[in-house]
Parts: C-alpha cells; structure tokens; sequence
C-alpha cells in the first residue's frame, strides 16, 4: 500500500510538475500502517497537522475505496475541495492546519470531548512533523495531554528531517525527541518510519495505554522513489515531465512485483 | 502627477532582498531575521551575503518576535522575515507586546499577501493589514512595484517606531520609472480626473491602471492614487481627491475591512466629503486554495473588470461598461510553501 500510495502521489503532482511529494513519500508507510491496521472509519479521529501532507491522506483513502480516482484528479486545482494545503474544505479528515503546529492541539481538544462525553472507545490519530517541534504549541498541547493522561491520543512523529530552510538540524536542535516527550508524560518508541509492519505494531500497542503515545518515525522525504536527483528539495520536490515518467514506471514496476510476489 | 510605465509590465526577481543587503552592507546595526522561510524572503541573499548578522529562529515566529524585539532594545535594527499570515495573526500579542508598545524599531516584513498565495486560508493574509493598522504606533507598507519595494528598504530604516511591510513574492512587476521618488509622507497621484478617485495600494495598483485606461476611453476621468502607506494615510490627499470627484474606489489586495478601504472611508467621513465609496477586496469572506492567482482574484472580486465595474456602477452610468481582458497566467504558478 506505501508503494500505491507513492504512485498516487507522483499522478497527482505530475501534471503541474512539482508540489508536496516530499511529504508522501516521507510518511507513506505511516498512513498505509494507520489506515489498513488500526483506524476505525466513523469510529477514530484523524488530524493531519502539516496539512502539506494531506497528499499522503487523499491517496491512502483511495486506496481504501473511500475516495473515487476522479475526485483524487482534481487535487490542487482551481475549484476543487482536495486542495493542496488542507483546510476546512478537505474530506476524510477531522482536522488539518496549513499553519504549522496547531493540529496536537486539535487531537488532544478531540480526545478530551471523549472522555467529557463518556466515550472511552474512540481513538484520536494526530499526524504531526518534526519541523513543528519548533512551535511551542505543540508543547503545550503535549504538557496538557501528558497531565490529563489522555491515552486515547496517538501521535505519529515524521521525523524526516526536513523543513523549508533545510535539514532540521541545522536549524533547530530538536533531539532526543523521544525523550522530551517521555518528560511531558508520554509514551515514546523511536522506530524506521519505513517499516510498515513496525509502525502497525507500535500503532496496536497504544490502545490499551495509559498515557497518550507518540510514534517517532524516521524517515527520508525521498524515500522509495530511486530516481529523483540526490539535490532534491524534500518540502516542493520538482517533477518535469521526464521525471515524472521515470517515477511512474519505476512505481508501476515495484508494485507490480509487490503483487506478484 | 508621477510618471508610471505602461504594461505589460516587466518583472524582476528578488528586488527587496537585493535591496536589504545593499543597505546592511553600509549599516552594521540591521541584524536579519528568518522564520523558515529564507529563499522564499529573498533574504538568502542576506544570508550569503552576511552570514553573521543573520538568523535561523526557525518555524517559532513567537520567539522570533520576542527575539526582535530585545534586539531592538539592544540598539539592533531587525528586519524580521515570514509570511504575512504568520508575522501578524501568530505573533500578534508578541508583536503588541514585544515590540509596538515599547515603540522598537523592529521592521516586521510579511510575504505573500492577499490572494496572491494559493495555498488557501492559513497563508493568504487577508487581514494583515488591518491587524497592524489597529496596532498603536505601526507603520503600515503595502508597496506596489519592485522600484518602491527597493526605495522602501532604505525610507523605513531610521523610521522611529515599528514597521509592517506585506511585500509580494516572486516576479515582481515594474510599474515606476528608475527614477521614480517613493515617498513615505504622501500619496501619489497617477492620473487626473474629476469624475472617480480609485485609491489603490499593492498589487492592486495595476488593475487600477488599467481600468482607468479602459474608463477614460469612455469617457469617464480617474484620479488613480496609489497609497503605499496606510498607515498613518496620507488624509490631506485621500480627502482632496475624493472630495474634487463624484465616486470613490479603494482597490486592495486584502478584506475591506480594516484595511486601506476603511482608513479611506474613516478620511471621507471624518473630513466631511459625502460621496459615495466602493471598496474592492475581499467582501468579509475567507478565501481558498487553488493552482493559479488570477481564478482567486477573479473568483474573489479582485480583477480590473471589477474595478471597473465599480467605478461604473458608482457614477450610476447606464449602458454596459467597458470590458478588461482576462488576467494573463503569471509565470510565478504554483509555490505557496
């Protein structure tokens, strides 16, 4: 499924050329994990903080059926409702914000409505990057959740290292993330973001926690698309149309073995 | 009146971050500020340039306001870098606190505004302008072509106080002669005419010009003023010029409330100049993603066939008005980050 959800993603950026295909291919294996594992439709809540990323969402809800191939070919144009950056407008998702570092909060606003309202079987999933660390509401959204003991909160962390003005680390020291989270009252595991069976059984650990749980996944914003160039700008990856080719039959080809296999 | 260029106009890359460096070279108090966003400032140039005196605050405009602030105090002059949306709406309380009641200059630029990013609500800045214009002691700038935007720099740097600037990203056009004079105290009349004052600021500067093209070949006579300070405006001129015609446009890239429709409105009233005004932008309503500028501007009431449809409506001319042709697609496409 993270391979089809990379081949969505490059049909969806190819005919304008570039576009957030840094962020599919950075966290494909945790929205394949999270929707064909644990997320109960109608059920859970899904917050997709870096609303760049709702690329990944769109595609991984088309996979799942729940997303028809014609809505999915509308993504970013004029008129249509799968923007580029999501918003109120964006389907399938119970929260999302363009404007970095909001959407901890959205999730652990949602898991506290559950618990006001006496609802102990729903789960909140946020979709947060490790670029927002750098905004202090996320720590206040963590503080919060780690003193109410909000373990119906699972957050996976994207850390791929990337954020607009480079590598992460050149601009902000973030590390050891999982510690600092540990130290607001949370669970922490520090996984390969490209393993999905890792991440679905991190994923399954969380429901019967006691505290809310954070998912550190590392990951590459190139990650299993071996033809774009090493200079590959992770946030606005360019894709002229040759490249675009090349993706497509390098994608087509991967899951064709998949099937085959 | 000041001389402008026809269109279409040519276009430049980078004018403010060119301009900023130039200046810094000879003023070693300027210290740059970046929240995330360097290449798309234009301030990697600042940074190559003048390594030393430039900053990563990272995506942490909170701090990076604070941080601004207590450099200011400090005897630094920051020119301090983000979207608009993210300079005003993130950081407001910091910069009221921080910066605008103890009277810092911190210069405060915001990119991309208005419509002109289409990335959706959370980076259009429709409101910026009316956030800072509310904030006591703010400079307000919304310059319309890469001439101003050079000039700009070197106006605001010694101004007393704080200063917003919400400067358009990529191409930007040249509308100036060379040799044009931005200047901070007045507005500048473009063009002479009795029957319709059309303020406009920004981008939408061009699309005044060319509905007054488009009304002058019918007959009807603009005074095109373009107000790159809204803050403190220019009232002597706002209320000059709309006193001696018999409608008001205001044309900006942004909501019309709060902004530079209104500080004309609060100038008309205040002065007792009773002539009807309409206000061009974005009509009390968010607006949306998309892949090209000009389907926000039409879509959302910002195209010259607006404004000309206003400046028609507003005289009660009967008969159809004149048509403007349909945006031309930017070169800049898709790149809201």
């Amino acid at each position: 499924m993270a391979t089809a959800i990379r081949l969505r993603a490059v049909r969806m950026v190819a005919p304008q050329g570039f576009g957030y295909l840094g962020q599919a291919l950075s966290s494909a294996e945790q929205f394949a994990a999270l929707y064909s594992s644990v997320l109960r439709v109608g059920v859970d809540r899904i917050v997709v903080s870096p609303a760049h990323y709702v690329i990944a969402a769109y595609a991984a809800a088309a996979e799942m059926g729940v997303l028809d191939d014609e809505a999915l070919a509308t993504y970013g144009k004029d008129g249509s409702s799968l923007e580029a950056i999501g918003t109120e407008r964006t389907p399938l998702l119970d929260y999302t914000c363009g404007s970095l570092g909001q959407g901890l909060s959205a999730a652990v606003g949602f898991a506290l409505s559950d618990r006001l309202k006496g609802r102990p079987e729903p789960r909140t999933f946020a979709f947060v990057s490790d670029g927002e660390l750098e905004e202090g509401q996320v720590w206040e959204a963590a503080m919060f959740a780690g003193h109410q003991r909000l373990s119906r909160v699972t957050v996976l962390l994207d850390a791929n290292n990337s954020q607009v003005d480079g590598a992460v680390d050149t601009i902000t020291t973030i590390e050891p993330i999982a510690d600092k989270w540990r130290d607001f009252g949370w669970d922490a595991t520090d996984i390969d973001g490209h393993d999905v069976d890792v991440i679905i059984e991190a994923l399954g650990c969380g429901a019967d926690a006691t505290r809310p749980q954070v998912i550190v996944c590392r990951t590459s914003t190139v990650h299993g698309l071996d033809c774009l160039p090493p200079d590959a700008d992770g946030h606005f990856i360019k894709l002229p149309p040759e490249l675009a080719d090349l993706a497509l039959a390098e994608l087509t080809e991967k899951l064709g073995r998949h099937a085959g296999a | 009146m000041l001389a402008h260029e026809e269109p279409p106009y040519r276009t430049v890359l980078k004018p403010y971050g060119r301009a900023l460096v130039d200046l810094a070279r000879g003023r070693d108090d300027i210290v740059c500020l970046s929240g995330d966003l360097t290449r798309q400032c234009e301030v990697d140039l600042f940074q190559e340039e003048l390594p030393d005196r430039f900053v990563h605050a990272g995506m942490a405009e909170a701090n990076m306001m604070g941080l601004a602030g207590a450099l200011a105090r400090s005897g630094h002059i920051p020119f301090v870098h983000t979207f608009g949306v993210f300079a005003t709406r993130r950081s407001l309380d910091q910069v009221i606190n921080a910066i605008a009641y103890p009277e810092l200059p911190v210069r405060i630029v915001g990119f991309m505004p208005g419509i002109s990013s289409p990335g959706g609500p959370s980076h259009q800045a429709i409101d910026d302008v009316s956030l800072m214009r509310s904030v006591p002691g703010m400079t307000v700038i919304d310059v319309a072509d890469a001439v101003q935007t050079r000039q700009v720099v070197r106006a605001v740097v010694d101004l007393p106080g704080p200063v917003y600037m919400r400067l358009k990203r990529g191409e930007i056009p040249v509308i100036f002669p060379d040799d044009h004079q931005l200047s901070l105290e007045h507005a500048q009349l473009l063009t002479d005419g009795d029957d319709v004052a059309l303020f406009a600021s920004g981008m939408m500067l061009a699309a005044a010009l060319a509905a007054e093209r488009l009304l002058r070949g019918e007959g009807v006579s603009v005074s095109v003023v373009n107000v790159p300070v809204v803050k403190p405006l220019d009232t002597a001129t706002v209320a000059a010029v709309a006193g001696r015609c018999r409608s008001v446009i205001t044309a900006e890239n942004h909501s019309v409330i709060g902004g530079l429709g209104s500080a004309v409105a609060e100038t008309m009233a205040e002065a007792g100049v009773g002539h009807p005004l309409r206000r061009i932008g974005l009509q009390d309503t968010f607006a949306e993603g998309a892949m090209t500028v000009p389907y926000l501007f039409e879509k959302y009431g910002l195209s010259t066939q607006h404004v000309v449809d206003a400046a028609w409506t507003s005289l009660g001319q009967t008969g159809p008005p004149p048509r403007a042709a349909a945006a031309a697609e930017t070169s800049d496409g898709y790149s809201p980050v």
